[in-house]
């Protein structure tokens, strides 16, 4: 037999420690306790960015070995299979093979005090399994067989090795060379391959110094218990409740205990590839700070202090309250907030139904923040949100290009990027990533453009203006299929919005504006994405709508491997209250954005909100955290449900403890690409821990209610057998359906139990579901709108036009024009046109041309010399989940700021040193992190941390943002530019 | 694949161990007895003010004894027949706090004489000890993934040389233990025992590769020299009781300077 070994593509490798994770699950290691580490390798001299993913490289000549005092030795090396490994009962822990090794790769147990290391998962091995890290490896970056294959493997596919055998050790490990890139002069030359040279390793990234509150608390179960107290009895087939990507996993039980997380090898999509936060949610339902009785606020708001209480005093003390809210007030005086961790189900189900009966249409979730400006762009121009496309080598896998615009896949859905990464490697297509910073995913592509924050929409037009000058667009199918081109050229064309235009605004060359222009016009097959990076702005909408026109126009639409995707593709969840049954409001919804109550709330403008139910942490998540904290002090009642104590618990009046996932049952998340995902309820929460659902249903009781969320409707298989799949696309996706595939998934829409699952929506000759014969896009005109009266007259109303023309947010470094709010959200307004179903009002706006005494003006003349960035941290995080998994606070302790070390140096800031970060509307700290991957002027910090989080606690980034700046069209917040100045800490 | 050759593998958690929180009780019950040893100390009979009288040189040689368990140690452990080698890594712990304590008490608080300077050994020692124990194993631990040199590229000259040593190396092999593989080879003390001159020969070219590699370069001072140390330091301990040992026993005369000979002893010299 051939010694055996991984092979690590670098080329492939996200960073994301997928791996980590599994090895510690596989291995049960607890706290800075290691098999195997992903090193994350920056630069502070070129923009660059490199993972080496690091285990034991089972040597031929293993140092460790020789270095061992023991006779005979504690490690062994096998004649066959060349697998070093660590005899532990013969290990005196004296670690000379720590010292010995040269490539760092041995581990130690500082608990049992003896070494470990990787021995390619021996017991998974002998039960004719691959090593865990090699299961999981979202980004096919991990291959493990025998060595001579692979070596073979990698020769076919023309890869070279890394030769890091330095020392004549022979390492068994085969490390795949990042492949050349043809890069725009000046920009990136992230082609070094492992000569890590004097690449920089982040502090904030693993710092040993900030693991000692790790090691305060034992690990949740079942990190550090012997293999046989984690041996499962029984598997069971799920998905992942935490973000979009949601990835098909496996259950692992021991007597009903879970035991372990992983991917699901049976699902044809993921194979078991899987990304980190699936694997630590083990942590989140075994983690002892999760709130496990209902709470009642006996101290100051704020202040923490809590009695427990019983569900029947909680639930019955909260209906009192809002009866004495409703008849004070007025029904509408009660807001209910829902959103990310709430789950689908909840925030798409009950709290709907909840709502309609109470009668308030004040009713809002995490959209307005993450998604809303592209769902209305993909309403109004496709008729239906998301794309019609599919994440399959058949689909998306045949593209000739892949462009990025402000979408961080690599850290926000590896899973999927591993697919994209996956496929244009195979095939030799083209990445492309626009961001004002080198993200994980700018750092696998060919070409990076480092955009001013906030300006994509000048780019896009851009580009348009230059396909349609050289007559590149798709003729035939703008012709046939799109509503409005013509105008949408003409207008264009007349405002000038030229690569020059745009390369003053943008910060990209005219040059490089007109070539990639041309090469998403003539590649066979594009992929545009966008996210967060789009929809985090106050001109969001329209800078989608434009992304999408010139998808459109190029015929990246309705065919296999081109389309626009914005995560994600919502199910059609639609449920209905019976006629008759919902309560009559006679006002409208304060806003669409939750941000736009807090007037209401402590000024009762337009009219008071009084009674806040949240189901998520509008303390760390709105942005102008000063305000959000005036505006519920001043509420009469505000009731939290989650999951762990966080800022908003400390300042509700009842803390209801939620269950999650598997201990309730749900959908996992909207998906990019209309996989609706089930989650069996396998698990009993902790303590007292209710679903949601059941919070809703008991509540509702106390109502009358219960004629409609009736008391079976606990079940969520019932509820969404009987109340969720109305709509037409999604009448097929019963629990039968769903529960006869090994992977527990459908993809809509499937109008019957027994209709066929379509791969790619919209494509010529089609008719989309549930449209009249003929309309392949499901537009009331069949066909892709960029303009119509009914358009023009909508976006008229809020102060723009359906051509969109370039504004960007409030504050710039240079005079930009940009989008003041006709009035605050004190102010009655008017009926948005852009929001079916509930009335909800909103404020126009104008776009403001630049003067002596704009807002941005005033602020850099103040000092604030800086870009303001926030976005998603690495991998492992989600939002405030993670950050109660000891593992990933391991990996990512604390709140960073990436720094341009030019920036850092004028300052004199050093990298992992505590600096202030001030904006106009806040002052938070965090630690530098010196990266030559982001313009020169800006800097980025991260969502998520938050003040009473248990191991790193920071101050959320949203102290630093701003509850008016937002777009008029879709009352999407601003997240994403802000004018900020940093220095280093006093403390 | 089923790769079913490599043998099942024992289970970690089964192994003996002291943990962090007994070896910290048994450091702070040693220190406790002394320190009411020495509060006692003034009001105790004669017999405990004075080193060599029958009680506290029973003491000194059981504590001896003891001290000597670290030897035991490291020849079981080197020696090719230790079943547990944990187990006695725990046993010259144990043996070795129970014997500072009785040498110490055998001292009667007489400082500044020679033999005191075995006490001060004797205190590194533990203190090394228990620092490597209870600090230095999270530092072993975040060592993974720290370590870079072989990533920076290749230096042939440094490859033209470990090629020689690692052929030294293979040419001495054939002598010292002609079944052995150089890959995963390392001297014994069986070797040692068997054929010194090419077992040191062969240490000095396995030490000159070491350096090659780095290694000791590579983790902090502390963690790298730690062990050497607390090595050299304990030989040096058992150099120092073999010779008072020697003296007192044989050069009474010597050591009483005049004075009463009261120690159990076999030569007045």
């Amino acid at each position: 037999m051939s010694r055996l070994a991984l092979m690590i593509d670098i080329e492939r490798c996200i960073g994301c420690k997928s791996c980590e994770v599994a090895c510690k699950a596989e291995h049960a290691l607890g706290p800075g306790e290691y098999r195997n580490r992903v090193v994350w390798h920056g630069d502070t001299t070129a923009p660059a960015l490199d993972f080496l993913t690091l285990a034991c490289q089972h040597c031929e000549r293993p140092a460790c070995l020789r270095a061992c005092p023991v006779n005979p030795k504690a490690i062994e090396k096998h004649p066959e299979t060349g697998v070093v490994r660590v005899l532990e009962d013969r290990c005196t822990g004296c670690g000379e093979c720590i010292v010995a090794c040269p490539y760092g790769a041995m581990g130690y147990d500082a608990i049992d005090h003896h070494a470990v290391k990787c021995d390619l998962c021996t017991d998974r091995r002998s039960g004719g399994l691959k090593p865990a890290c090699a299961t999981v490896c979202p980004g096919f970056a991990i291959t493990f067989g025998e060595r001579d294959a692979l070596v073979a493997q990698a020769r076919e596919q023309g890869r070279s090795t890394v030769d890091h055998d330095a020392y004549l050790l022979g390492p068994s490990t085969i490390y795949l060379e990042r492949m050349p890139k043809e890069v725009a002069p000046g920009r990136i030359a992230n082609t070094t391959g492992l000569a890590l040279g004097d690449r920089h390793r982040p502090i904030v990234v693993d710092d040993p110094a900030a693991k000692g509150r790790l090691y305060e608390d034992a690990p949740a179960f079942p990190y550090r218990r012997s293999r046989e107290e984690r041996q499962a009895d029984q598997v069971v087939p799920g998905g992942c409740n935490i973000c979009f990507n949601s990835c098909s996993t496996k259950f692992h039980l021991r007597n009903g205990r879970l035991v372990r997380v992983t991917g699901n090898e049976e699902d044809p999509l993921f194979a078991g590839r899987v990304c980190p936060k699936s694997q630590l949610t083990l942590q989140l339902y075994g983690s002892e700070h999760r709130l496990t009785h209902p709470l009642k606020r006996v101290g100051r708001r704020g202040e923490g202090r809590f009695e427990q209480i019983s569900w029947a005093q909680a639930l019955d003390e909260i209906a009192e309250k809002l009866e004495g809210v409703r008849a004070k007030y007025g029904s509408e005086a009660l807001a209910i907030y829902a959103g990310t961790r709430t789950g689908t189900l909840t925030r798409k189900g009950y709290i709907p139904l909840f709502a309609d009966m109470w009668g308030t249409p004040n009713v809002s979730d995490t959209e307005p923040f993450c998604s809303e400006s592209k769902n209305l762009a993909f309403k109004l121009t496709q008729g239906r949100i998301g794309s019609g496309n599919s994440y399959t080598e058949t689909d998306i896998g045949t593209a000739e290009l892949y462009v990025y615009f402000g979408d961080n896949q690599a850290e926000t859905r590896p899973v999927h990027f591993g697919m994209v990464n996956d496929w244009r490697l195979k095939r030799g297509g083209r990445m492309i990533a626009i961001d004002p910073r080198l993200t994980v995913t700018a750092s696998k592509a060919d070409l990076w453009l480092p955009i001013r924050t906030g300006t994509d929409l000048a780019l896009a037009l851009a580009m348009i203006h230059h396909i349609f000058d050289r007559d590149l667009h798709d003729e035939r199918f703008c012709t046939n299929w799109i509503l409005g081109w013509e105008k949408w050229r003409d207008f264009v064309r007349e405002r000038g919005y030229s690569p020059e235009w745009a390369a003053a605004i943008t910060d990209i060359d005219a040059e490089t504006i007109r070539s990639v222009a041309e090469e998403i016009a003539r590649a066979d097959g594009c992929v545009l994405f966008a996210s967060r990076g789009i929809n985090q702005h106050s001109n969001a909408t329209q800078t989608n709508r434009t992304l999408m026109f010139l998808a459109a126009m190029t015929g990246n639409w309705g065919r296999k491997g081109g389309t626009f995707f914005n995560m994600s593709t919502p199910p059609a969840i639609e449920v209905k209250t019976p006629p008759g049954r919902a309560a009559k409001t006679s006002r409208p919804a304060v806003r669409r954005n939750a941000v736009g109550w807090t007037d209401a709330m402590r000024d009762g403008k337009p009219y008071p909100i009084k009674a806040l139910i949240t189901c998520n942490n509008p303390m760390a998540q709105w942005p102008d955290q000063r305000a959000i904290r005036e505006a519920t002090s001043a509420l009469d009642l505000l009731v939290h449900i989650e999951l762990f104590q966080n800022e908003t618990s400390a300042f509700a009046d009842y803390v209801l403890p939620a269950a999650t996932g598997i201990e309730k049952g749900e959908i996992g998340r909207g998906t990019e690409d209309r996989r609706v995902v089930w989650i069996d309820r396998i698990i009993d929460p902790p303590g007292e821990a209710k679903p949601d659902g059941w919070i809703w249903i008991e509540l509702g009781k106390r109502f009358g209610f219960d004629d409609v969320l009736k008391e079976k409707y606990k079940d969520p298989t019932v509820f969404w057998d009987e109340m969720c799949i109305n709509h037409p696309e999604m009448r097929g996706c019963t629990q039968k359906r769903l529960h006869s595939v090994p992977w527990r998934w459908v993809r809509a829409p499937v109008a019957s139990e027994d209709a066929a699952e379509q791969e790619t929506l919209y494509l010529e000759g089609t008719t989309a579901a549930g449209q009249p014969e003929g309309h392949r896009f499901p537009t009331k005109s069949g066909k892709l709108e960029f303009w119509t009266a009914d358009l023009e007259e909508k976006f008229r109303t809020v102060g723009l036009s359906a051509l969109p023309e370039f504004y960007t947010d409030r504050e710039q470094l240079i005079d930009l024009p940009y989008c003041e709010r006709q009035g605050d959200d004190s102010i009655e307004g008017f009926v948005s046109p852009f929001f079916m179903g509930t009335p909800t009002s909103s404020v126009p706006a104008i776009i403001v041309t630049p003067d002596g005494t704009s807002p941005s003006r005033l602020l850099r003349a103040q000092g604030f010399d800086t870009e303001l960035v926030t976005g998603r941290p690495p991998a492992p995080h989600f939002h405030s989940w993670m950050h109660y998994a000891w593992q990933a606070q391991e990996m990512w302790p604390d709140l960073y700021v990436q720094v341009h070390p030019d920036k850092a140096a004028r300052h004199g800031i050093a990298d992992g040193q505590r600096v202030v970060i001030e904006t106009a509307h806040g002052k938070i700290e965090a630690r530098a992190w010196l990266h030559a991957g982001i313009r020169p002027d800006a800097i980025f910090i991260p969502i998520g941390w938050g003040e009473r989080q248990p191991y790193h606690p920071w101050r959320s980034v949203n102290f630093l943002t701003d509850k008016h700046q937002r777009d008029p069209a879709s009352d999407h917040s601003n997240l994403k530019t802000y004018l900020c100045r940093i220095a280093p800490s006093g403390e | 694949m089923a790769l079913a050759s490599d043998p099942p593998k024992r289970d970690a958690r089964k192994r003996a161990d002291m943990s962090d929180a007994f070896l910290v009780g048994a450091l702070a019950m040693a220190a406790l007895v002394l320190v009411i040893y020495y509060a006692a100390w003034p009001s105790l009979p004669p017999a405990w003010h004075a080193p060599g009288s029958p009680v506290l040189q029973s003491l000194a040689i059981i504590g001896s004894c003891l001290l000597l368990m670290p030897l035991a140690f490291a020849v079981a452990k080197r020696g090719g027949r230790a079943a547990s080698p944990p187990r006695w890594f725990a046993a010259h712990v144990l043996a070795s706090i129970v014997g500072v304590v009785l040498v110490a008490i055998h001292t009667a608080g007489r400082m500044g004489r020679p033999p005191f300077l075995m006490l001060v050994a004797l205190a590194f020692l533990a203190l090394s000890g228990a620092l490597a124990r209870l600090w230095l194993s999270r530092q072993m631990a975040a060592t993974l993934g720290t370590k870079r040199s072989p990533f920076r590229g290749v230096d042939p000259d440094v490859q033209a040389r470990l090629r020689g040593l690692i052929q030294r190396k293979i040419e001495l092999l054939k002598a010292l233990d002609p079944s052995a593989r150089e890959a995963t080879f390392s001297v014994t003390l069986a070797h040692i025992l068997r054929s010194p001159r090419r077992a040191l020969a062969y240490l000095r070219l396995a030490r000159e590769e070491s350096q090659l590699l780095g290694a000791r370069q590579s983790v902090g001072s502390l963690q790298a020299w730690w062990r050497p140390l607390h090595i050299a330091i304990g030989y040096l301990f058992l150099a120092g009781l073999l010779t008072h040992v020697v003296v007192v026993t044989f050069f009474a005369g010597y050591v009483a300077d005049g004075r009463q000979i009261y120690w159990w002893h076999l030569a007045t010299w």
